[in-house]
């Protein structure tokens, strides 16, 4: 070809643009995620800190620090992953499928209890099943005279409740987006082979509702392992060991190699599942939907069973939403939690010091280090949120632009990483890298750039994909019948891609900042008194015994989480297609 | 034989099948034809047993299957009858052996039976080759395929099915015509098919019911429907092109004798002519299209709203919106009241 030839024999070295974006993006990404990960697992592997590897596996501790918490984590994901399942299955299938009525609202409840962070669910649970056994003050339960036994007071079942009751409305969530694509062809095609109703259930629904379930069991076994809260408050005082709580100790006791080698362990557990979980749904090529027109909604019809199934799913929509606020608010009220509804005094809200009640606490806002933490909390969840959700968009934007190659596959799997990480292995790993002084900067621990950039590499999986769908929504059709009028770059930008675009990341950004905002695992470990978060002075109150102070900054978590979520809702005019009648 | 006596569907206050009566014989092919809404796809649901009629009977041969009057209807399956959906229906966690097996499985029939009835179907088919495949894997008119050889697998009397079609590319289309009435033939069921294509209608039906707004329009043979429309809307609705009508009011003086003061007079567009010239004969419209049709070529004007197309042997040159005169025959094939009912 001629234009061989006639192409000039010494190029200019141009300056590829793109190029130069994703090495730019990388190296975010490098520093970001992927240093503190292989810095955990480089620090282990030193010649020093080798030895912990063995005395972890298999030393005279080994079955203290690793095998009894492993065990105690696998039980506990496998039963919160099959609890969840079956709980958000029954509630997904219930308001997607049937003719129960109250849909909507039942819909609504059961996607409540995970903007609930799991420390509150767990100090109502105290609140209420307590018993004398660690010391204190009981729950609300003996104080009416009942007796509490040990297993239902501490340990695991309790944990195992409480995790439930936090991670089923995820199984919902996916489950019943599954099942609202289910076209109710398919079961009238059932229908018309004869078969009947559990026939159709076990045959047709359940099977192509499989990678729905797969994927709800697989989030909610990794969400189960990494939970902090739950095991530390309600496992920690009887020494019921997981492994996030291992972790959490050898780190304040010093013991880093061991801690940062249980750390690995941890992501190794909580990433086998999810993957695995992955590799079962992707392994079939039987499921891609198969869309058409037609599908008119048509329900079981659930006949003398309505009722019934209506009050078991309001119970447990009411047991895992309400019952917990109400008294997560009455204890903070309360001057003793076996009495949870009598005596109520502000006291633990704006009373001064007394050196009668409570060692001399003052109540939440008049003690100014709770009022600088509460400050210091939503300035964090701000700056996470703006953070995160630039860097996720400049993401979803090279990978929009330009997504093949091995450069690109880099940058999308980096970016999702810390959906595999515990938050509080992820927080080790950054102490790991940034507790010590690297080269000319100092060292970041104890500070709120910290904080900051755990945060935000942390959630940046959540941003990136709000960045993809405003890009998705943004590009294409929309910007090209705009070029179309003529309209220039900079017209275009302001009258079509930030009007379409900024609701979408707005609510993304305030996404990030609940996310913040009622995070303990990420911070838990990060904390020093300099740089106090609510959520951590909440569980330092709680496990100090300071219930009712632990639950009045838990009230004000919930407050601004809720109405931050609230707001995104409405930003985001969320759609739920499981919801149309 | 499938007879229909009166059924009714109402769904809250509005009815989408209001009081809608045939006869069909054993073996016939079916159409309901009608526009988006008129009810035909409540029709072919309450056949399948799929939908309770409100009030009104079915009846397969000598068996009442539905009676809505005592709100009863035998179950889908006992029905006899297999239904091709609109989406296909196909289950999406089962290969293509596995969706036609299923209903088999169901019935109870023996595995050695059911391998050599799936594997029957799927060769009367011609997709035995995909028999391994899931149906994300085949292409849209292998899906229809074996969303057919699903149905026909039981052997049901009565086949159902609800625009099939649609969801196909024109060419495809036409060639599951013909694979369909072959299989209609094969399997020498009576048949039952939606669609709101007239096309569909006319090359298929031994006969035709014509549906608007959950009524029956015109029933009768797809000759009966072009030769002697029983109302304004069928005569618009059949045909390739329809029959056209005019307002008897708009036709020229010599064309206008003899006829009501109001009302609608049809001519086919084989019977009118064109010319460049007006006389008394003629209609002066604004071309609009014109297109070739088997050696011949169909021409159309608009005036307001009333369109009138020819079909005429030679193409005038003409560009869009230049006049052309339509020349009416002598008397207009058929007349209808303004209400849209046959006067002669």
């Amino acid at each position: 070809m001629s234009t061989d030839t006639a192409r000039p024999m010494t190029r200019p070295i141009r300056i590829d643009g793109k190029l130069v974006l994703k090495l730019v993006v990388l190296a975010i990404l490098g520093v970001l995620i992927a240093a503190p990960l292989l810095r955990i697992l480089f620090e282990t592997l030193s010649p020093d800190a080798i030895e912990a590897w063995s005395d972890v596996t298999s030393g005279r501790l080994a079955r203290n620090l690793l095998w009894v918490p492993l065990g105690n984590t696998l039980i506990l994901g496998v039963a919160v992953a099959c609890g969840c399942v079956l709980i958000g299955g029954f509630l997904a299938w219930l308001v997607v499928m049937t003719d129960v009525p109250f849909r909507r609202t039942i819909g609504l409840m059961a996607t409540l209890p995970f903007m609930i962070p799991s420390f509150a669910t767990a100090l109502a649970w105290g609140s209420l099943f307590k018993n004398s056994r660690v010391g204190g003050q009981t729950g609300f339960l003996e104080g009416l005279g009942l007796t509490i036994p040990d297993w239902l007071s501490w340990g695991m079942v309790p944990t195992l409740i409480v995790l439930i009751a936090h991670y089923y409305s995820l199984a919902f969530t996916v489950i019943a987006a599954a099942l609202a694509t289910v076209n109710s062809d398919l079961v009238e095609a059932a229908q018309m082979a004869g078969a009947k109703r559990g026939r159709i259930l076990m045959g047709i629904v359940l099977p192509v509702a499989l990678p729905a379930v797969v994927a709800g069991a697989s989030l909610t076994f990794a969400g189960a392992v990494s939970n902090f809260a739950a095991p530390a408050l309600l496992g920690l005082p009887v020494r019921m060991q997981t492994m996030a709580t291992r972790l959490y100790g050898l780190i304040e006791v010093g013991q880093t190699a061991r801690g940062y080698v249980i750390a690995i362990l941890l992501i190794l557990v909580s990433a086998l599942f999810l993957w695995l979980g992955n590799k079962v749904i992707s392994g079939r090529r039987s499921y891609a939907t198969i869309t058409g027109k037609g599908g008119r909604a048509k329900r079981f019809t659930l006949g003398a069973a309505r009722l019934p199934l209506l009050l078991l799913a309001g119970l447990i929509c009411l047991l895992t939403t309400v019952v917990p606020v109400v008294i997560l608010i009455a204890s903070s009220l309360a001057p003793s939690s076996s009495a949870l509804f009598s005596n109520w005094t502000l006291h633990y809200w704006t009373g001064v010091s007394d050196p009668s009640i409570a060692q001399g606490q003052a109540g939440i806002f008049s003690n100014p280090f709770i009022v600088s933490a509460t400050g210091l909390t939503m300035s964090l969840g701000v700056a996470v949120a703006i953070t995160t959700t630039i860097i996720g968009l400049i993401v979803a934007y090279v990978l929009a632009r330009d997504g093949k190659g091995p450069l690109a596959g880099i940058i999308n799997q980096v970016s999702f990483l810390p959906l595999l990480v515990p938050g509080i292995a992820f927080g080790a790993a950054y102490i790991a890298l940034f507790g010590a002084p690297i080269g000319p900067f100092p060292a970041l621990y104890g500070t709120f750039t910290l904080l900051l950039i755990a945060g935000t590499a942390y959630l940046l999986p959540f941003s990136v994909q709000t960045g993809r769908a405003v890009i998705q929504q943004v590009s294409g059709d929309l910007d090209e019948s705009a070029r179309m009028t003529g309209a220039g770059f900079l017209r275009r930008l302001t009258s079509i891609t930030v009007p379409l675009a900024s609701r979408g990341l707005a609510a993304g950004g305030l996404i990030v900042f609940v996310k913040i905002m009622r995070d303990l695992s990420l911070v838990v470990l990060l904390f020093t008194p300099t740089m106090p978060v609510l959520s951590v002075l909440a569980y330092r109150y709680a496990s100090e015994g300071f219930t009712q102070f632990a639950n009045a900054i838990t009230v004000v978590i919930l407050v601004i989480s809720i109405a931050a979520t609230l707001l995104a809702n409405q930003l985001q005019s969320k759609s739920q297609p499981w919801l149309k009648s | 034989m499938i007879r229909i006596d009166n059924l009714v569907k109402s769904f809250g206050p509005s009815n989408a099948v209001d009081g809608i009566s045939f006869d069909v014989p054993q073996g016939a092919f079916l159409v309901l034809v009608g526009p988006s809404g008129c009810g035909k796809s409540t029709m072919l649901r309450m056949l399948a047993g799929l939908e309770q009629p409100t009030s009104g009977t079915v009846t397969f041969g000598e068996k009442v299957v539905s009676d809505g009057a005592k709100g009863w209807t035998i179950d889908p399956a006992q029905r006899d009858t297999g239904l091709v959906f609109q989406s296909y229906a196909l289950w999406p966690h089962m290969t293509v052996a596995g969706n036609v097996d299923w209903p088999l499985k169901v019935a109870g029939m023996g595995k050695p039976e059911r391998q050599a009835r799936v594997t029957e179907v799927l060769k009367m088919l011609g997709i035995e080759a995909l028999a391994a495949r899931y149906p994300n894997e085949i292409s849209g008119g292998q899906q229809q395929r074996v969303a057919i050889a699903r149905m026909i697998a039981p052997r049901p009397s009565i086949l159902l099915f609800d625009e099939p079609l649609s969801n196909l590319d024109a060419k495809l289309r036409v060639e599951m015509r013909t694979e369909l009435l072959r299989v209609h033939r094969a399997t020498g069921a009576t048949s039952v098919y939606v669609t709101h294509d007239q096309v569909e209608a006319m090359t298929m039906a031994t006969h035709v019911a014509v549906l608007n707004k959950g009524r029956v329009e015109q029933f009768g043979t797809p000759e009966e429907l072009v030769q002697n429309p029983a109302t304004a809307f069928v005569a618009t609705f059949v045909g390739t092109p329809p029959a056209n009508l005019v307002p008897i009011s708009i036709l020229p003086a010599a064309r206008r004798g003899g006829l009501p003061p109001d009302g609608l007079a049809m001519y086919r567009p084989e019977d009118i002519g064109v010319s460049e010239v007006p006389d008394a004969t003629t209609v002066a419209m604004d071309f609009a299209e014109a297109s070739p049709v088997a050696g011949r070529t169909m021409l159309t004007g608009i005036s307001g709203a009333l369109r009138i197309t020819a079909v005429v042997d030679a193409k005038p040159r003409l560009t869009v919106g230049d006049q052309v005169h339509f020349v009416l025959p002598e008397t207009p094939a058929a007349l209808f009241a303004p209400s849209g009912e046959r006067l002669s």
